[in-house]
């Protein structure tokens, strides 16, 4: 009976395996992805500052693939120092800022113009650096023994967690322009980055909040009793092990950033969905709707592995072994 | 001044309403070492926590290294003397994030702003001191449990304090760990340390104390010199004890 059973199933999966293969190979045109690839990676960024936005990309997956090789290069002794490579990181942000807005020597180019993959990353990077901090003051004042912060703290946090990211996204996009005077017009992707940052800070809060309540109180007695003042304390010594407990909780929720990217969309942002979109509207790639998803999808599960591979070895190479993941 | 602490009538009660304190007073001169002995709950580590502010007291007064400390808890004053006394906990308490280095550097920097440079060249005499000198760049984590306890000894002794609070250090040790952290501690006696040691190691309260306070439910039962406390104890509630420790 489960020798049948067993059988049949893996007939099953060979002709999944088998089918789905055929149809990558023989069946699925992917003219529509091979003859758009510029504008998934950068849009319909200005032709003459083609090269700015790919720049930005060459260097983020030049300096992804240093962070993976690190622990190889090391071995070999040629590894580079990891302060660097942290400070290169946070280098990438105004940098692809700079390179995708122009300013200085650079043409000015609109923020409307900005596409696909880069505006994608942008949004994710972005609104994660709106997020962190923010989401550590929450955390901090949820956790305080102020009782206007911590309410305050609370009312936020849980209002909202308790509306869906769409709706923040619309609120941001449609009603503060209704609620702000004319004169001032805020820029439609700053717009969606500071919703989608506000929004994203509510949950990094409740990680920080998990990482803070995990470091045990004989830690800020020992520090008090160094004469340690209670800023001190928090930043010196509570702040750094909550944050590293919560790193796996974090990586969740970067992974969940950049993937709620795509309800960008919708508002007409044209990240790697909305480029995909607009390509599927084309009439000369009607019907070519499975062949998008599918790469899309690929896309997706590429970027993600990056960085759940990126936070691993963030992990494992935390010396003091605090990360609640370690290796059995 | 050569008193570094000076209690009177100190009295504390927790939340539940356990009397914790009850009417304490004593006097520790400067370089002498006082062992606080007692059953557990007697209040004796509520007592040394007292001494650096960690517990607030309901009434009565406290004098440490020649700061008041009354009952209103003044966190100023409470951070004056926390920069004069050194304290050594039962679980250690290093930071885990950080290198044995930086465990010892961290307050000598942040409080006293001493330069950085200046900061590690006393840690690393201390923990040559403390005979792990090797493990200058290791994480707590990697070392055992007597090499993290005289690191915490270093760590305290890095703020060059006038009084040095030990709450139960050997406690949580593997008993062939005990002996090292003792011996650092005797070390530091014989240096001239001013203690106060909550203890149940009797051999190290008869051979390093100069006096013995031994306590019983928040109670000073016996305040005496360590030489009468272990040969002749006037109370019956002492005699019981060492009786008990000593089986």
């Amino acid at each position: 009976m489960q020798s049948c059973f067993s059988v049949v199933l893996l007939a099953l999966i060979a002709w999944a395996l088998w089918s789905t293969g055929f149809w990558l190979v023989q069946r699925a045109d992917w003219s529509v992805v091979s003859g758009n690839l510029p504008l998934f990676a950068i849009g319909s960024y200005p032709e003459a500052s083609r090269w700015r936005p790919i720049l930005w990309l060459g260097s983020l997956l030049l300096l992804t693939l240093f962070t993976l090789a690190q622990p190889l290069l090391l071995r070999r002794g040629i590894g580079l120092n990891s302060t660097i490579l942290s400070w290169s990181w946070l280098l990438m942000m105004p940098l692809g800022l700079w390179l995708l807005a122009g300013g200085g020597v650079l043409d000015p180019v609109p923020s409307r113009l900005w596409g696909g993959l880069v505006l994608t990353l942008l949004l994710t990077v972005f609104s994660g650096v709106i997020a962190l901090p923010l989401g550590v003051l929450l955390a901090l004042g949820r956790c305080s023994e102020l009782t206007t912060a911590r309410q305050l703290s609370k009312i936020y946090i849980d209002g909202m967690r308790a509306v869906p990211l769409i709706a923040v996204l619309f609120f941001g996009q449609l009603l503060l322009p209704l609620f702000l005077p004319v004169q001032i017009e805020i820029n439609r992707l700053l717009r969606a980055v500071v919703a989608f940052g506000l929004f994203a800070a509510a949950y990094v809060a409740e990680d920080v909040r998990g990482g803070l309540q995990a470091v045990p109180p004989t830690q800020s007695e020992a520090a008090a009793a160094l004469g340690l003042g209670p800023w001190q304390i928090q930043r010196l010594v509570i702040l750094p092990q909550a944050l590293r407990i919560a790193v796996p909780a974090l990586t969740n929720q970067a992974v969940g950033l950049l993937q709620n990217t795509s309800l960008m969309a919708i508002l007409g942002l044209v990240e790697l969905l909305g480029i995909s979109q607009s390509l599927l509207a084309n009439p000369a790639y009607i019907g070519r709707h499975l062949e998008v998803y599918v790469w899309l999808a690929a896309l997706y599960w590429l970027l993600c592995t990056a960085m759940a591979l990126m936070a691993r070895q963030f992990e494992r190479q935390d010396p003091s072994n605090l990360i609640a993941t370690r290796r059995s | 001044m050569t008193v570094a602490v000076r209690a009177e009538s100190v009295t504390k009660s927790f939340a539940a309403g356990t009397r914790a304190l009850d009417d304490v007073s004593l006097s520790v001169r400067h370089g002498e070492v006082l062992v606080v002995m007692g059953p557990s709950g007697s209040g004796k580590s509520t007592l040394i926590r007292t001494f650096n502010g960690l517990e607030s007291i309901d009434s009565g007064s406290l004098d440490v290294v020649g700061i008041p400390l009354d009952c209103d808890h003044d966190e100023r004053q409470i951070r004056r003397i926390r920069r004069r006394v050194g304290m050594v906990f039962q679980q250690f308490n290093l930071f885990p994030h950080l290198t044995i280095l930086q465990n010892i550097t961290l307050a000598p920097i942040q409080v006293k702003s001493v330069p950085k440079p200046m900061a590690e060249r006393r840690a690393h005499a201390l923990l040559d001191q403390m005979g792990i000198a090797d493990q200058a760049l290791k994480y707590p984590a990697q070392l055992s449990g007597g090499q993290q306890q005289r690191v915490a000894i270093a760590r305290a002794l890095a703020l060059d304090p006038e009084l040095m609070l030990f709450d139960e250090p050997t406690s949580a040790l593997d008993p062939e760990r005990v002996k090292e952290v003792l011996d650092a501690m005797r070390q530091l006696a014989d240096d001239g340390m001013t203690m106060v040691v909550v203890t149940h190691e009797l051999g190290f309260a008869r051979e390093v104390a100069d006096r013995v306070l031994f306590m019983d439910g928040g109670r000073v039962v016996e305040l005496t010199d360590a030489e009468t406390f272990f040969t002749h104890a006037k109370e019956e509630r002492s005699q019981r004890f060492l009786n008990q420790m000593a089986h």
